[in-house]
C-alpha cells in the first residue's frame, strides 16, 4: 500500500461507505483494465470493419477508411423500414410485458400466499425453453386464430415469452419499496391499485426502466419469431433483414455487415444509455434479490 | 356488501390475470403441444406431415440409442457449467469486487464495455465472435505476437470458443447483480472482522460470501436457465460442427425439427432440455432453502 | 373494488376481440386472387424480377385477377422451413410456389402438391421442355407435380494460369480419377503455395459437399446411392469405398485445402472471391452457376474470368462410358394441392414459364435452360463463355433420390466424408458406419447390397 503515513483512519470511513468503495489499489485498476480490453476487442473489430471497404476478419486500421459500407446499407428497404418495424415490435413488447409484469408482481410481492413461490418457480422454467422448440405449435395456433402476419399478435407472443424474467425482476424491485409508504396512503383513503399507480410505481421508476430495456433488447435481437409469424416483406424487423444479408448461399460482405450491425445496434445502445442514466443505481438493483 | 375472505383473496390476485392469460395461451399451450408432439411422428414434410401417428415413447427410445444424444447432453452441461456457472458467475463477481476497489473512472469505463457486449443483439454478437475466432481473426492476431501459430479455433476448439463467446456476451448481468449484492453487505460486519485481524481474503470468504448467498443462488439459477436456451450464438459461430462437436441440445433440437423436418424427434429433444432445466432448478432451490434460517 | 375489477376484465376482453378484428382479412376470401410464394435475397433477385413481369403479363391478360406476390427473404434452409409451415394448413398454403427439386417427392407424400398431368396434356409448350429436366418434378407414381424453372450441372472449373505455370497442357480433359491425381501432384510439385484441387467434404458445406464432390465420384463408379428398380438404398458398394479413398488421398497428400478449411461453411466464398481471381487455386468442382458469382452484379465480380478460367467434365473412375459425370439439382414451380383456384394457378405457371420469362430468368441466374427454344436462343448461348460446355453435361447428369429420408442419408454421407478427410476413420470404417446409419434411417429391409 502506498498510502502515506497519517493518523490511523478507520478502514471504512463514513464517506467511503456512501460511495461503496473500499481502499483503492492499483492492481485492481490494472486487472479491471485488462478485462475491459478483452471485452472491447470484438467490438473494436466491428467498428473498424465498418469503416473499411475491404474489411476481413482481422482487426486492423483501415487502409482507406470511408463510409462506403454505411452508404451501401443506408437504403429504406434494407435499413429504415426494418428498423422502424423493430422499434414497433420491441417497444410494443416492452410496454405489454411491463404492464402485465407490474400487475402480476403486485400481489406476488405484497400478499402472502402459498401459491406465490410455486408460481414464481413454475414460470421460471419458461426461461430455459429455446423458442425454436415451440414455433411449430405457435404457428399452428396463429393460423387457427387468424393472427398470422399481425404485428400486434406477434408482440403479444414476444411479451409472453419475456414475462417469466420480467415478473421475477419486477417483483424484486417491488419488494424493495417498503410497505409502510403504501400503508400511509391506504390510511389516507387511497385504493390498492390507486396506491400502486401513484406511490409505488414512481418509486420503482428506475427498476421499471431496467425491466423495459431488458425485454426490449431480447425482442430487438429476436429473428426466428418474427420470421415465422410475419409474412409481408414490409413488416419484417431488422433482425430478419440482417440474416437475409447473408445471401442465398451465404455470401457475406464483412464491411457492410459490420456497418449494418452497428446501425442495428445503435438504437439499443442509445436506449440503454438513456435508461441507465435515468435509473442510476437501479441497474445494480436488478439483482437485489431475495431468495 | 363486504366480500368474504375467499372472495377477497381472489380479487387480490386478479391483477395476475393478464400475465397468466398470456402465459397460458402463448407459452403453456405450445409447450404442452410440444410434449404431445414428441409422442408422435409429426413432421414438416413427407407422409406424416398431414397425418402424424401416435408412436408413444419411440422418439425417446431412438434418442437414447442415438450416439449424438449423449454427446449433445454432455456438451450442453459443459456449456452451462463453463459459461454460466463458472464463467459469467465468477467473472461477474470478480468484476463487482474489483470495481469496489478501483478508481471510479476505470470502473465506469470497464462497466460500460462489459455492458455493451450484453446489449448487442445476439446475431451481431455471434458474428463478431465468429470473426474473432477465425483463422485470420483477432485472436490469432494477438496470439501470433506471442509466437503461437495461426489456428482455426472454430474447428480446433469449437466448444471453448462458444463458452468464451457466451461469457463475453452475458457477464454484464451477473456483474450488475453482484454489484448490488455487495453494496448490501453491512460495512459494520466487515469493520468488525478487520478489527479482529481478518485479512481481505478471509473477510471475503467468511463474511461477504455467506451474506450474499441468496443472491448467488438466484443469479446462478437465472443465468443457468438462460444459458440452457442459447441457440443463435452457437448456430452462427459453428452451426454445431465440426462433426457435432458443438451441438448442444438447442442446436440438436433445431436441426432435427427444421433441417430434417422431424418435429416429433425435435420436440423430444426439447423436452429433455426442459427436464434438465428442472434438475438444475431443483438443485438451486435446495441451495436457496438451505440458507434460510 | 369489484366493479372496477369487472370493468377491467371487460376492457381486456374487448381488447382481445378488437385485436382479432384488426388482423388482416384472409385474402383467400378474394375470389380471383392467387398467392405466389418464392425466395428472394440480396444476391438472388432474378426470380423476383421474373415474377413481377409475369404478374403484369397475367393480370393484363386476365382482367379481374390479382396476383399476390409473397417473396420470402431467407436463405435456402429458412425458406424451406417457412414454406413447410405455410403448407401445413390450407388457409396459409400459397397457390403457386418455388420448390426445391430435393423436396418434391416428400412434399408429394405429404399431399402438398397438385398433380398437373391432366393440365399439362393441354399445354402445347410442355413438349418444348427437355425430357431429363421433366424428371425433376416427377414423383414415385410417375405423375408430374412440379415444373422445372432451370437446372444446373456440375463440372471442374480450373484456373488456366495456374495450370499453364505447372506445365499442364490445355485445354485440360482428365479422363479418369488417376488423371486428376497426377495433374494435382504435378501442380503441387511446381508450386507448393498453390492449392491444386479443391473438393468439398464434411458437413460444413452441407449439400454442396455431396452434390459438388462425393456424388461426382460415386456416380462415376457405376453404383449410385439408390437402386431405382428395387427402390432400395445401396450399401456396401465398392464404389462408395473407392470414392472415400479418393478423397482421403486428395486430402492426405495436401492436394486440397486443409481439413479445417474444408469444414468451414464459408470456404466457397474464398474459392470464388479470393483464390481463383488471385490464381492461388488450381481447380474446384462446382455447379454450372459459377459464372453468376463473377459476372457483373455478382458477389465477386471478376471481369477476366472468361479468359482465365476453363471448364472440364468430371471423369468417371476409369474412363468408362459415358466418360463424364454430373449431378443436377435445380428448382421448380409447383401448385398447392388445396388451392381454390387450380386453373388460374396453373395458367399463371404457364405464363411464368413461357419462353420470354424463362429466357430472362435463366440468363439472370446463370441456370441451364430446360426449354429447347430457350436453349437455342442466341441471348442464352452468349450469356457467359461456358454455357455450351455446361449445357452439354445435361446428357450425362444424375438426379438425387430425393425421398423424405434423403436429407438424413445426405447427412450420413457428409459425415463419412468428414471422418475420412480428418483421418478419424479409414474409408472401410467410414463406409461401414454409413451402412449402419442408412439401415437405421430407412430400415434394414430397404437396403440392398451391391
Amino acid at each position: 500500500m502506498t498510502a502515506p503515513v497519517r493518523e490511523r483512519r478507520p478502514l471504512y470511513p463514513a464517506a467511503r461507505r456512501r460511495t461503496g468503495r473500499e481502499p483503492g489499489s492499483a492492481w485492481a485498476d490494472l486487472v479491471l483494465v485488462l478485462i475491459g480490453v478483452c471485452f472491447l476487442l470484438p467490438l473494436l473489430w466491428l467498428v473498424l470493419g465498418s469503416l473499411d471497404p475491404a474489411a476481413g476478419h482481422a482487426t486492423r486500421i483501415p487502409e482507406r477508411p470511408g463510409l462506403d459500407n454505411f452508404a451501401a446499407v443506408f437504403t429504406p428497404a434494407l435499413l429504415f423500414r426494418p428498423l422502424w418495424n423493430s422499434l414497433l415490435l420491441s417497444a410494443g413488447t416492452g410496454a405489454v410485458t411491463l404492464a402485465a409484469a407490474v400487475l402480476a408482481a403486485y400481489p406476488l410481492s405484497r400478499y402472502r400466499s402459498r401459491f406465490n413461490n410455486p408460481f414464481m418457480y413454475g414460470i421460471l422454467f419458461g426461461t430455459c425453453l429455446p423458442v425454436t422448440a415451440i414455433m411449430v405449435p405457435v404457428y399452428g395456433l396463429f393460423v387457427q386464430l387468424r393472427l398470422l402476419d399481425s404485428p400486434p399478435a406477434t408482440v403479444l407472443f414476444l411479451a409472453a415469452t419475456s414475462l417469466p424474467m420480467a415478473i421475477w425482476m419486477t417483483r424484486n424491485f417491488m419488494d424493495s419499496v417498503p410497505l409502510e409508504v403504501e400503508e400511509a396512503a391506504w390510511v389516507d383513503g387511497a385504493s390498492r391499485l390507486g396506491a400502486l399507480r401513484s406511490i409505488v410505481l414512481p418509486l420503482m421508476r428506475p427498476g421499471l426502466g431496467v425491466v423495459f430495456i431488458f425485454v426490449f433488447i431480447q425482442a430487438w435481437g429476436n429473428f426466428f419469431v418474427p420470421f415465422v409469424l410475419l409474412l409481408s416483406e414490409d413488416r419484417q424487423p431488422a433482425a430478419v433483414s440482417i440474416f437475409s444479408f447473408f445471401g442465398q448461399h451465404g455470401a457475406v460482405a464483412y464491411g457492410q455487415l459490420a456497418a449494418f450491425s452497428i446501425l442495428y445496434s445503435i438504437p439499443v445502445l442509445a436506449l440503454y444509455v438513456l435508461v441507465a442514466r435515468g435509473s442510476g443505481n437501479a441497474m445494480a438493483l436488478a439483482g437485489a434479490v431475495r431468495g | 356488501m363486504p366480500a368474504t375472505p375467499r372472495q377477497r383473496q381472489v380479487l387480490r390476485y386478479l391483477p395476475v390475470l393478464p400475465a397468466v392469460v398470456l402465459l397460458l395461451v402463448f407459452l403453456a399451450g405450445p409447450v404442452l403441444w410440444a410434449f404431445q408432439a414428441s409422442l408422435t411422428n409429426a413432421a414438416l414434410t413427407g407422409r406424416h406431415a398431414r397425418n402424424p401417428e401416435w408412436v408413444g415413447l419411440e422418439n425417446y427410445q431412438r434418442l437414447a440409442q442415438d450416439p449424438v444424444f449423449p454427446l449433445s447432453l454432455g456438451l450442453t452441461v459443459l456449456f452451462v457449467a463453463g459459461s454460466a456457472i463458472l464463467g459469467q458467475n465468477v467473472l461477474g463477481l470478480a468484476l463487482a469486487v474489483l470495481m469496489r476497489r478501483a478508481r471510479p473512472a476505470v470502473s465506469a469505463t470497464v462497466g460500460t464495455a462489459v455492458v455493451a457486449a450484453w446489449v448487442l443483439p445476439e446475431i451481431v454478437a455471434a458474428f463478431a465472435a465468429y470473426a474473432f475466432f477465425s483463422r485470420d481473426g483477432t485472436l490469432n492476431q494477438l496470439l501470433g505476437r506471442l509466437g503461437v501459430p495461426d489456428t482455426d479455433w472454430l474447428y480446433a476448439a469449437p466448444m471453448a470458443a462458444a463458452v468464451l463467446a457466451n461469457v463475453w456476451r452475458g457477464t454484464a448481468f451477473s456483474m450488475l447483480v453482484y454489484r448490488a449484492a455487495l453494496n448490501s453487505v453491512p460495512a459494520e460486519l466487515l469493520e468488525a472482522a478487520h478489527m479482529d485481524g481478518a485479512g481481505p481474503w478471509q473477510r471475503f470468504a467468511f463474511i461477504t460470501l455467506p451474506v450474499i448467498r441468496g443472491s448467488i443462488a438466484t443469479n446462478l439459477m437465472l443465468v443457468t436457465l438462460q444459458t440452457l436456451a442459447v441457440f443463435t450464438l452457437i448456430w452462427v459461430m459453428t452451426a454445431g460442427g465440426p462433426a457435432n462437436a458443438s451441438t448442444t441440445l438447442p442446436v440438436l433440437a433445431y436441426q432435427e425439427a427444421f433441417k430434417f423436418g422431424d418435429i416429433g424427434y425435435g420436440t423430444a429433444v426439447a423436452t429433455v432440455l426442459i427436464i434438465i432445466g428442472a434438475v438444475f432448478g431443483a438443485a438451486y432451490l435446495r441451495l436457496l432453502r438451505e440458507q434460510k434460517p | 373494488m369489484l366493479r372496477r375489477v369487472s370493468k377491467t376484465v371487460s376492457l381486456m376482453a374487448a381488447a382481445v376481440l378488437a385485436l382479432a378484428a384488426c388482423t388482416p382479412a384472409d385474402p383467400a376470401g378474394g375470389n380471383r386472387t392467387i398467392k405466389v410464394a418464392y425466395q428472394k435475397t440480396d444476391s438472388f433477385t432474378a426470380l423476383d424480377s421474373m415474377f413481377q413481369d409475369a404478374k403484369k403479363e397475367f393480370e393484363a391478360a386476365n382482367q379481374g385477377v390479382t396476383v399476390e406476390l409473397q417473396p420470402i427473404q431467407a436463405n435456402d434452409d429458412d425458406y424451406g422451413t417457412k414454406l413447410a409451415l405455410a403448407l401445413r394448413s390450407p388457409s396459409t398454403a400459397p397457390d403457386v410456389f418455388y420448390e426445391d427439386t430435393f423436396k418434391v417427392r416428400s412434399d408429394v407424400d405429404a399431399g402438398y402438391l397438385l398433380n398437373l398431368d391432366s393440365r399439362l396434356a393441354g399445354w402445347g409448350e410442355w413438349t418444348k421442355f427437355d425430357a431429363g429436366a421433366k424428371e425433376a418434378g416427377k414423383a414415385d407414381d410417375g405423375g408430374t407435380y412440379a415444373l422445372p424453372l432451370g437446372t444446373d450441372t456440375r463440372a471442374i472449373w480450373y484456373n488456366k494460369k495456374v495450370f499453364q505455370a505447372a506445365g499442364v497442357s490445355l485445354p485440360w480433359r482428365p479422363s479418369s480419377w488417376q488423371d486428376i491425381l497426377d495433374t494435382a501432384r504435378k501442380i503441387k510439385a511446381s508450386n507448393p503455395d498453390v492449392i491444386p484441387f479443391n473438393m468439398y467434404a464434411g458437413k460444413g458445406t452441407g449439400e454442396g459437399t455431396v452434390m459438388q464432390g462425393f456424388y461426382e465420384l460415386l456416380y462415376g463408379t457405376g453404383t449410385g446411392l439408390y437402386d431405382k428398380e428395387s427402390r432400395k438404398w445401396v450399401v456396401g458398394s465398392a464404389g462408395f469405398k473407392d470414392s472415400l479413398t479418393f478423397l482421403q488421398t486428395l486430402y492426405r497428400e495436401n492436394l486440397a485445402v486443409t481439413p479445417a478449411q474444408a469444414l468451414d461453411p464459408n470456404v466457397w466464398k474464398k474459392v470464388f472471391g479470393e483464390w481463383f481471381p488471385k490464381a492461388q487455386l488450381g481447380a474446384t468442382v462446382e455447379g454450372s452457376y459459377a459464372p453468376s458469382f463473377w459476372q457483373k452484379g455478382g458477389s465477386y465480380e471478376w471481369p477476366a474470368y472468361g479468359e482465365e478460367m476453363g471448364v472440364a467434365p468430371f471423369p468417371t473412375q476409369n474412363g468408362a462410358a459415358p466418360g463424364a459425370v454430373s449431378m443436377s439439382g435445380g428448382w421448380t414451380l409447383a401448385v398447392g394441392a388445396e388451392t381454390k383456384q387450380p386453373d388460374l394457378a396453373f395458367n399463371f405457371l404457364t405464363t411464368a414459364l413461357n419462353a420470354k420469362n424463362s429466357l430472362a430468368f435463366t440468363v439472370a441466374s446463370s441456370q441451364i435452360a430446360v426449354r429447347t427454344d430457350v436453349a437455342s436462343d442466341p441471348g442464352y448461348q452468349s450469356a457467359n463463355p461456358f454455357v455450351k460446355d455446361v449445357s452439354g453435361l445435361v446428357a450425362v447428369t444424375n438426379y438425387r433420390p430425393a425421398t423424405s429420408e434423403y436429407p438424413r442419408i445426405s447427412a450420413a454421407v457428409q459425415e463419412a466424408t468428414e471422418a475420412v478427410i480428418t483421418g478419424n476413420r479409414t474409408p472401410e470404417q467410414a463406409a461401414a458406419d454409413y451402412d449402419t446409419a442408412v439401415a437405421g434411417i430407412v430400415g434394414g429391409d430397404k437396403t440392398i447390397r451391391k
